[in-house]
């Protein structure tokens, strides 16, 4: 079966007197990852399980391609999901935990073992077929998990924060192996989480949730460069908030003037959005405009956390090469590197 | 090198195996010993057994007993399996009410409750022995509902179940395919103790004037007092011999290392 786009318009949720979905709308187009990015509670998962047919939206439509399965009971969706738990069947061998998706639809003995031992063949996991679940390791059993979801070929991949209880070299294997199964088999994925370098590393486009609503869809490069909202802005990497004034849609900063970016009515007194890595750090013998509080290694490019005379905490990510003769106390000069910033009411 | 055997000496296991031999162990063998007496030679002997086989109704009462426990044992998983199963999933502030109502049997006494049957039951449920099977799933609710209670918290029920339907089950799939057997033990020992209440009631039985094993039982007892106890005897190896068999056929899957 051949992978479907996913439209959710106008879905609200609500648990009790907590909002989980507000009026929420998300497209997702065919063969494309889309990650849900957000704090816990901003209805992220909520979203997901909507989409599975493991909660029922109060209102709102949910179309695969072009049907309606807004009503549609979650065994007949034909929905491939990955849990954040392990979740594998444990009196199933992996092998008919892989199959056990095309067992329900009736599909005989001898091609459903075919198709999961192709399957476990494309995570690597060909020779485990014959264990028990719990004689895997967690890694192993997301990728078996994986393979289940991906067995009988679903219109929709979900993936419920697959990663969030793996060691960190594990994630990082298995995330890039999620992407390469999902760009051969073309499938359209909805992935939820709440590590924004996971969503980023991996996703065709990403969507910051914030209670309830959908802040921002976009590129992992456009949502990191040009954030729709304060929130994104915050949510998405770091982001130093610096206190300036907007003077003829200019703005002060550090001795400098640069554009104010404005994205709605921001004036007067205003908090200059900067990355770390717009912003510089030089060692001064002068008297200079903050002092460090410390210097993080980090490999190729160091973490330098800087104090102004005014008390703002200002973090900036240069190359560790630059940073040699930075040390806690050092006076120096910090300057802006972009020659506009965006800017946000205080 | 193959260890020796190392049997430890722990006081609450002793106390535990003192308290059964002395109130399970030690009646059983000497009623076992009184059964196999002769007195007529003085010696011992099957007599009583072999009277007990030759009795046209043993196979009878112990038949329909047995037909009669194994009804109760398939009403006591249709409705407590999936009730259960949804009470867990949901979450819902009923389960404490039915957690105490379950528990019910084990306060009311069986006279009320046979009385109680009798009065409001309707003539065509008293005309059928199948009221029987009802009744003992109520008298092993506070049992079969705690043993399968627990299996089902064992388990990481929310999440297998939703990658069970996800995957394409329904909820009978699930149940039959993943749930029942993840909880196999619960499910067997629920089968075990339903199965042995149910063959050996006797007060709720006689009250509501049906025969069965245990009420033959007891007539007999009353004109030969060594067949009865033969005749128990065999009725507590027959049980013991079924779930057994059940045990070794319903296949042994892995269920180890679930969370």
């Amino acid at each position: 079966m051949s992978s479907k786009s996913l439209t959710l318009r106008n879905i609200s949720k609500r648990f009790g007197n907590v909002k989980a979905l507000d009026n929420f709308n998300l497209e997702v187009g065919v063969g494309e990852l889309v990650a849900l990015l957000g704090p816990s509670g901003c209805g992220k998962t909520t979203a997901l399980r909507v989409v599975a047919g493991l909660e029922h939206q109060d209102s709102g439509t949910v179309l695969v391609g072009e049907k309606n399965i807004s009503d549609v009971p979650a065994h007949k969706r034909n929905m491939g999901m990955v849990f954040q738990a392990y979740s594998l069947f444990p009196n199933l061998t992996v092998e008919e935990n892989v199959a056990f998706g095309l067992q329900m639809r009736k599909v005989s003995k001898h091609v459903r073992l075919k198709k999961a031992h192709e399957l476990l063949d494309l995570v690597g996991l060909d020779s485990q077929s014959k264990r028990f679940t719990h004689q895997l390791s967690g890694g192993q059993q997301q990728r078996v998990a994986l393979a289940r979801a991906l067995a009988f070929e679903p219109e929709i991949l979900l993936l419920d924060e697959p990663l969030s209880a793996l060691d960190a070299q594990v994630r990082v294997n298995l995330r890039e192996e999620i992407r390469r199964l999902q760009l051969s088999l073309g499938t359209t994925t909805l992935f939820v989480t709440h590590d924004q370098e996971e969503a980023m590393a991996i996703s065709d486009r990403v969507g910051v949730m914030n209670n309830g609503v959908l802040e921002q869809i976009d590129t992992p490069d456009a949502l990191y460069n040009k954030p729709a909202s304060s929130f994104v802005a915050g949510f998405v990497g770091t982001m130093n908030r610096i206190p300036a004034q907007i003077t003829d849609g200019m703005v002060e900063i550090f001795g400098s003037k640069v554009v104010a970016l404005k994205r709605g009515n921001e004036s007067g007194k205003v908090h200059a959005l900067i990355r770390p890595e717009s912003i510089s750090v030089v060692a001064t013998t002068n008297q200079g405009n903050a002092k460090v509080l410390t210097r993080s290694f980090m490999g190729a490019s160091s973490n330098i956390i800087c104090q102004t005379e005014d008390g703002t905490i200002v973090q900036s990510l240069m190359t560790s090469s630059s940073t040699g003769d930075l040390h806690p106390g050092s006076s120096v000069q910090l300057r802006v590197l972009s020659s506009e910033v965006l800017v946000a009411n205080v | 090198m193959a260890k020796g055997i190392k049997i430890k000496f722990h006081p609450p296991l002793a106390i535990t195996l003192l308290i059964l031999g002395f109130f399970v162990f030690i009646p059983m063998l000497s009623a076992f010993e009184y059964s196999i007496r002769t007195p007529l030679t003085g010696g011992y002997g099957w007599d009583h057994y072999l009277w007990a086989i030759r009795e046209e109704d043993f196979f009878h009462y112990i038949l329909r007993s047995m037909w009669l426990a194994g009804v109760t044992v398939l009403i006591t998983l249709f409705v407590l399996v999936p009730t259960l199963t949804w009470l867990h999933l949901s979450n819902s502030k009923v389960r404490g009410l039915i957690d105490g109502l379950s528990l019910l049997p084990l306060v009311i006494p069986v006279v009320a409750f046979a009385v109680g049957a009798q009065i409001s039951f309707p003539e065509f449920v008293q005309n059928t022995v199948l009221e029987l099977p009802f009744l003992y799933f109520v008298l092993a609710l506070p049992y079969a509902f705690r043993s399968l209670d627990i299996g089902l918290n064992s388990i990481p029920l929310k999440t297998i179940t939703e990658a069970a339907r996800s995957a394409g089950a329904n909820w009978l799939r699930t149940i039959t395919t993943i749930i029942v057997p993840v909880i196999r033990g619960s499910v067997m020992a629920t089968i075990a103790l339903t199965f042995a209440l149910s063959l050996g009631e006797y007060t709720l039985t006689v009250l509501l004037h049906w025969d069965t094993f245990p009420t033959w039982v007891t007539y007999v007892a009353q004109e030969n007092i060594l067949g009865a106890i033969a005749i128990s005897m065999m009725s507590l190896i027959i049980p013991f011999l079924i779930l057994t068999i059940i045990t070794l056929f319903v296949p042994e899957r892995s269920t180890q290392g679930r969370k």
